[in-house]
């Protein structure tokens, strides 16, 4: 099987804005990394001095303008969330120099490159996997628009370079000043031909999706990229018992079951640590509180009985669960 | 006992060893950001094939709507060969589990899971079809620019009459352009065909045109070479000779020819004009695929004359094949090493190499 990390350095960091911060990866060794296609993802791969590994996800931005990173480099960009371990400790801990992991670029929201036309739509953060896109379509010479939906533009990364690289086809919608964003209307105003791209929150993804069922659109019109966040606002800290091996394991509110799984060395496969490949699912022998399936593999049928879940992705509301580990 | 060293095995220079103004040879990174031929048409269709081009293995295949379509031939899954599996309408199925894949690679059936994955596509290439050529974007889909692809409009133009072949060449795609631009040796690899000892000796004017390299030469009132001389008729007879051999791109390489008779009974001055076109695709760093065109725009329904064309420039072809093969073997397999002299004929391949190192820097991301 090949090596599926490649062991990497930050080569430079920038602040975009109060909260999102910029990082230049590049490899150790200077060999360039794998080629890769607007929409794509790498997982990074960190440690923590209290939890151990720490898998995040970030989109893949590619270069300044219309430029692009040398081959042995991938840019991302990282907002610091209140709640988010993963993004406070890269915030915390990346300097130039800093040694990493990294996964191998991982495209679930490629562009269609025979689309006519096309609406990219992004809320906050949601932005980096369309700034690639912008850049592609742009390139190849596509109509396109982009609407970029933020509080303020002083918070919205990369809205200035958007600008000077896509001019009027940007619009930027200010809540603070501008109101909030009416996506049904927007949607509403696409001509027939266009296919829509859209990235951020989940609530705001929900609110183009059920815009988009609403006016009657085919599938696959509108476009998202699946939400990766095994840890949401609001999840709370659990205990596992494992059932086999008799131990026990912590699980924070601001990290995975899988993590901390894998912080405590309890082997355990899995793959794609967004709940569709299915290896990670595993037995659940009991629970005290509600299961919270996340995952796209299990069937509505079998996240009701109760009996397995997806260790990436799902978590329990309540205070311990049991598993066959 | 020794090593077993494997002569196959090419290290490809490392990019951050670059040096400004270096010269490309065998141990070059090819350039992906070109188009190349992947096929000619007619061998794209409904049967899926595979090919191994600049060291990927792409599979071939047409839709129902007649579309042709490359996708990396390796199931994202468990690397099977999807030529090996079967076209189900415009989805191609792998042989291993079933994974379906639609034209775009984007994946829609993984019939071991209940869901369709959203991560597991198989890349798929931009392709260009003109005339009879399929031409495919390896490198970045986004810089495929369908207006880069070299102009070889006479090879579906019916003013032009067309005889072509092809060659599996287990040499380099840089020695073969260099060949192509190396002018003296045609007396001597090809005698009597297509080189004449006034035309090796002609002087000659190479100049860069971008990453283009251009030998205009002229031969004033000297008999052709016997491959144009038996389909002009005019053996024996001296000619105006003008040739304009340009390096168009790292996938093509083309010499329009025209033959000038001063003397034609008409009382006019007679033009005759052939377009040759090479191209090749990089198999690997050593080893491509190589086809030949050869076009005229005279004479088009002379059996005869596309016989003569066809069996000669095979056989002048087959004479560089084997040299370039030869030459190969020889730098692959002798342990002493070489230092290659250069003199000035071999300006015009030397300002080739440069531009082909100066476009492999460029793709390493380093200044050129």
């Amino acid at each position: 099987m090949n090596p599926k990390l490649f062991d990497g350095k930050v080569q430079q960091v920038r602040q975009l804005t109060p909260r999102v911060r910029e990082y230049q990866l590049t490899t150790a060794d200077g060999s360039p990394l794998p080629a890769w296609t607007a929409g794509a993802h790498i997982a990074l791969h960190l440690t923590s001095p209290t939890r151990g590994l720490v898998v995040r996800h970030y989109s893949l931005i590619g270069g300044d303008g219309l430029r692009d990173d040398p081959p042995n480099t991938y840019r991302i960009a990282v907002q610091r969330e209140e709640h988010g371990f993963g993004s406070n400790l890269i915030h915390e801990t990346f300097k130039t120099g800093t040694p990493l992991r990294m996964g191998p670029p991982v495209n679930s929201f490629a562009l269609d490159r025979d689309a006519s036309k096309v609406l990219l739509l992004a809320g906050g953060i949601g932005i980096t996997p369309l700034v690639p896109m912008a850049r592609s379509l742009l390139r190849r010479k596509r109509t396109f628009q982009v609407v970029y939906s933020g509080r303020c533009v002083e918070q919205m990364a990369y809205a200035q370079p958007l600008k000077a690289l896509c001019g009027d086809a940007l619009r930027l919608q200010c809540s603070d000043s501008d109101g909030v964003l009416d996506i049904p209307a927007l949607l509403a105003q696409q001509d027939a031909d266009t296919q829509v791209y859209v990235c951020g929150p989940t609530p705001f993804i929900n609110a183009a999706i059920a815009a988009a069922q609403a006016l009657g659109w085919a599938e696959g019109r509108l476009r998202s990229e699946a939400f990766i966040s095994s840890v949401l606002p609001g999840d709370t800290p659990f205990k596992v018992l494992l059932k086999k091996t008799g131990r026990e394991v912590q699980v924070h509110s601001d990290e995975s079951l899988l993590d901390a799984l894998s912080q405590a060395r309890v082997p355990v496969f899995w793959d794609c640590r967004k709940g569709e490949c299915g290896l990670c699912v595993t037995k659940v022998l009991s629970h005290d509180g509600e299961l919270q399936h996340r995952d796209r593999y299990l069937t509505d049928e079998e996240k009701t009985q109760g009996q397995s879940m997806c260790l990436c992705v799902s978590r329990t509301n309540g205070q311990s669960l049991v598993l066959d580990l | 006992m020794n090593a077993i060293v494997d002569p196959s095995i090419i290290d490809i220079e490392n990019p951050d060893n670059f040096e400004l103004g270096g010269f490309a040879d065998h141990t070059t990174a090819l350039i992906k950001d070109c188009w190349y031929v992947a096929a000619l048409t007619h061998e794209v269709s409904r049967e899926v094939i595979s090919k191994r081009l600049l060291g990927v293995d792409v599979a071939l295949y047409r839709t129902l709507a007649g579309k042709a379509v490359a996708v990396r031939n390796r199931c994202p899954h468990r690397s099977f060969p999807l030529a090996k599996g079967k076209l189900e309408g415009d989805v191609l199925v792998c042989g291993y589990h079933g994974m379906a894949f639609n034209p775009n690679g984007h994946c829609v059936k993984m019939p071991a899971l209940p869901i369709v994955p959203t991560h597991a596509d198989v890349r798929s290439y931009p392709v260009v079809e003109r005339g009879p050529l399929v031409w495919i974007w390896l490198g970045h889909p986004d810089r495929a620019d369908e207006s880069l692809v070299p102009d070889t409009e006479w090879l579906a133009n019916p003013q032009w009459r067309t005889v072509n072949g092809f060659f599996p060449i287990q040499a380099d795609y840089v020695s073969m352009h260099e060949n192509l631009l190396d002018q003296t040796h045609f007396p001597f690899l090809h005698p009597g065909a297509i080189g004449t000892p006034e035309y090796a000796r002609s002087k000659l004017d190479a100049r860069m045109d971008g990453d283009a390299v251009v030998i205009d030469r002229a031969l004033l009132n000297s008999p052709p070479p016997g491959v144009y001389a038996m389909p002009t008729g005019l053996t024996g007879k001296p000619v105006d000779r003008f040739s304009e051999a340009r390096f168009v791109s790292p996938a093509l390489h083309r010499a329009f020819a025209r033959i000038v008779d001063n003397k034609d009974p008409s009382g006019q001055p007679r033009t005759y004009r052939f377009n040759i076109t090479h191209i090749f695709t990089p198999e690997t760093n050593q080893s491509m695929h190589y086809w030949w065109f050869c076009s005229r725009d005279f004479k088009h329904d002379d059996a005869a004359i596309d016989e003569h064309l066809s069996t000669a420039s095979a056989k002048a072809y087959k004479e560089d094949v084997d040299a370039l093969e030869w030459i190969m073997d020889n730098i692959l397999k002798d342990s002493e090493p070489q230092f290659d002299l250069h003199f000035a004929p071999d300006k015009p391949g030397l300002m080739m190499r440069q531009s082909l190192y100066r476009l492999a820097m460029l793709e390493a991301g380093q200044p050129a």
